[in-house]
């Protein structure tokens, strides 16, 4: 299967010499749904301004579409459809007058910009808000415009920036049901970052995540939770308690790694059920007051933590259901 | 999907200027609905005109100049085509992040920019035609006529192009709203280092020194030989010549803006 988007040593140096993406390596499959994590300043951004021809690359390669992103600009800015975190709006346009200008910069002629919108505001369920000014609709119904403003000229690559941020579950949960049908029935590829990662977990086919301008993991996510190989253990420390605490666990047998945040600390460990009582009794000795002592199976915010060193900010689950596993 | 676009968008002479008519025309549909910016820009040059008439007017007169509104006239226009901040729209877009979605289409990067300016074009001339029909309406007597007054349009438009360019230069350069807004700061010393009030020989010796430099005071005696009677031709080509090359340095400075932010 060809790949819809490629890079190669793909590098942004900023002035003052702050190297943002550094060399990195990807591929994403035509039809795939490709999730892209890291935290915040880790690149991402950068690097998906750089595949949708916002910024040009200070060296290494990328092509999108088939088309090399610095050569042919153009091209690619035709065979993709991006929603960017910030959904950039016209605010004193109404929907449908914002989707048919976009549709005629894309290249539609006579009366298709005005039949496109009209399909994509029912896509999207805009219809009956189409001709209210962008200033009155709601985070929500912006999140959906600019999806149908990135699929008003049928591009084959959707980029998504963290559409579904700030919004509440059920608008969530309606931008990523439409964005995971175009996915399986019109075999669109999905480029997508997202700061849910049950979301990411669920919807993406694979995934890589990026941090201090590095590819620093990849892969499915079933097999990156299995690449951690370990149980870990969650200790719920106060603030103020957590360095007495990692000292008391220093040395426990089993112990692989343990990772400190703002909540307190992780363990990874070879046999978690044997280990936590362990837990339990070195941090009494200590006069160390847990909050909550959990045992799981490694989830993806593990194999953020573990190969970032910190937890995603707001990577909380959504508080609705999950969508369904995607392509 | 199959993509629906035509693979030709925004390519040659004719998809750029298709692009520009249809980003001009979503600029002016965006001036229109912000009445609250595009009103004072009608009404100050109105009262700008009504104010130098009404205080300077009897002076003049005593001076000999009887037709004081034809020599207040030209000055109203271009205090008109100067006013209002040039590329806030453009600024806005810059920083809701619109201007990146249309950077995303393959139209013509300077389309956008093109686009913007014709519709401040039409801002300005519409200033400047409020203002004189205005003037005209309260028995302003027009030296050189219908073509005269339709020639002084033209070339303070042309001017006034030229002055909302920078405007556009900072929205492209900065993307900070607060300095286009600081447009305004330019108009008083072009505007005022003139020889607005006074002939240059009247004025004292900074100002006149000043006035020789700012090439508003040229496009001005331009106008002037179009609204007064016995105007001089030289002034006139000067004053286009002018208003021309001031045009051409700050389009060229607004096109390199464009080019520096979408490199």
């Amino acid at each position: 299967m060809a790949n819809a988007i490629e890079t190669q040593t793909l590098c942004r140096e900023f002035p003052g010499g702050i190297v943002a993406v550094d060399g990195i390596d990807l591929s994403v499959a035509e039809g795939e749904m490709f999730g892209f994590l890291g935290p915040n300043g880790a690149g991402k951004s950068t690097t998906i301004r750089m595949l949708t021809t916002l910024l040009r690359p200070t060296s290494g390669h990328a092509r999108v579409g088939g088309f090399d992103v610095t050569e042919h600009p153009d091209e690619v800015r035709r065979a993709i459809g991006v929603a960017l975190q910030e959904a950039g709006m016209d605010r004193l346009a109404t929907g449908r007058e914002l989707l048919v200008l976009q549709a005629r910069l894309q290249g539609l002629r006579g009366a298709e910009p005005k039949e496109r919108a009209d399909e994509m505001l029912t896509l999207v369920g805009l219809t009956e808000a189409a001709d209210r000014r962008v200033a009155t609709y709601s985070g929500g119904m912006k999140r959906r415009l600019d999806l149908a403003s990135a699929l008003i000229h049928g591009p084959r690559i959707l980029v998504l920036d963290e559409p579904t941020g700030g919004l509440d579950p059920a608008s969530r949960e309606a931008v990523w049901d439409r964005v995971r049908r175009l996915n399986r029935e019109e075999g669109i590829t999905v480029f997508l970052t997202t700061q849910y990662l049950e979301e990411a977990d669920a919807l993406a086919g694979r995934l890589a995540i990026i941090d201090h301008g590095k590819i620093v993991a990849e892969g499915t996510p079933g097999d990156l939770k299995r690449s951690i190989g370990t149980d870990v253990v969650t200790v719920e420390i106060p603030e103020t308690h957590i360095e007495e605490g990692r000292s008391a666990l220093e040395g426990l047998e089993g112990l692989e790694e343990m990772r400190v945040d703002s909540h307190g600390l992780t363990l990874f460990v070879a046999d978690g059920s044997g280990t936590i009582a362990h837990v339990v009794r070195r941090l009494d000795a200590a006069g160390v007051a847990a909050g909550s002592v959990a045992l799981s199976r490694p989830t993806l915010d593990e194999v953020f933590l573990r190969a970032t060193g910190s937890r995603l900010e707001g990577a909380g689950a959504p508080a609705s259901g999950v969508p369904e596993a995607g392509a | 999907m199959s993509s629906v676009a035509d693979p030709r968008a925004g390519a040659g002479f004719s998809g750029a200027v298709r692009d520009a008519v249809y980003l001009g025309a979503r600029e002016i549909r965006t001036s229109l609905r912000t009445p609250a910016f595009l009103l004072p820009n009608l009404l100050m040059p109105v009262f700008f005109f009504f104010f130098m008439t009404g205080s300077l007017g009897g002076f003049a007169a005593q001076s000999g100049l009887a037709n004081f509104s034809a020599f207040a006239l030209p000055m109203s226009v271009l205090f008109a085509v100067t006013g209002g901040s040039a590329g806030l729209n453009m600024v806005a877009d810059i920083e809701s992040g619109y201007f990146d979605k249309l950077l995303l289409t393959p139209a013509n990067r300077f389309s956008i920019l093109v686009g913007a300016m014709s519709a401040d074009l039409c801002r300005i001339m519409t200033q400047g035609l409020v203002i004189s029909l205005v003037a005209v309406a309260t028995g302003t007597v027009f030296a050189t006529g219908l073509v005269g007054l339709l020639a002084m349009l033209g070339i303070a438009s042309l001017w006034g192009l030229g002055y909302s360019a920078i405007g556009f230069s900072l929205a492209l350069k900065t993307g900070n709203p607060q300095v286009v807004a600081s447009m305004w700061a330019f108009q008083v010393p072009f505007v005022f280092l003139t020889t607005a009030f006074a002939p240059k020989e009247a004025l004292s010796g900074w100002l006149q020194t000043a006035a020789t430099y700012n090439p508003m005071t040229y496009v001005l005696a331009g106008l002037r030989s179009l609204s007064l009677e016995g105007g001089s031709t030289f002034d006139i080509v000067r004053s286009l010549g002018v208003a021309t090359l001031f045009c051409t340095i700050t389009v060229s400075v607004a096109l390199l803006a464009m080019r520096g932010r979408v490199r």
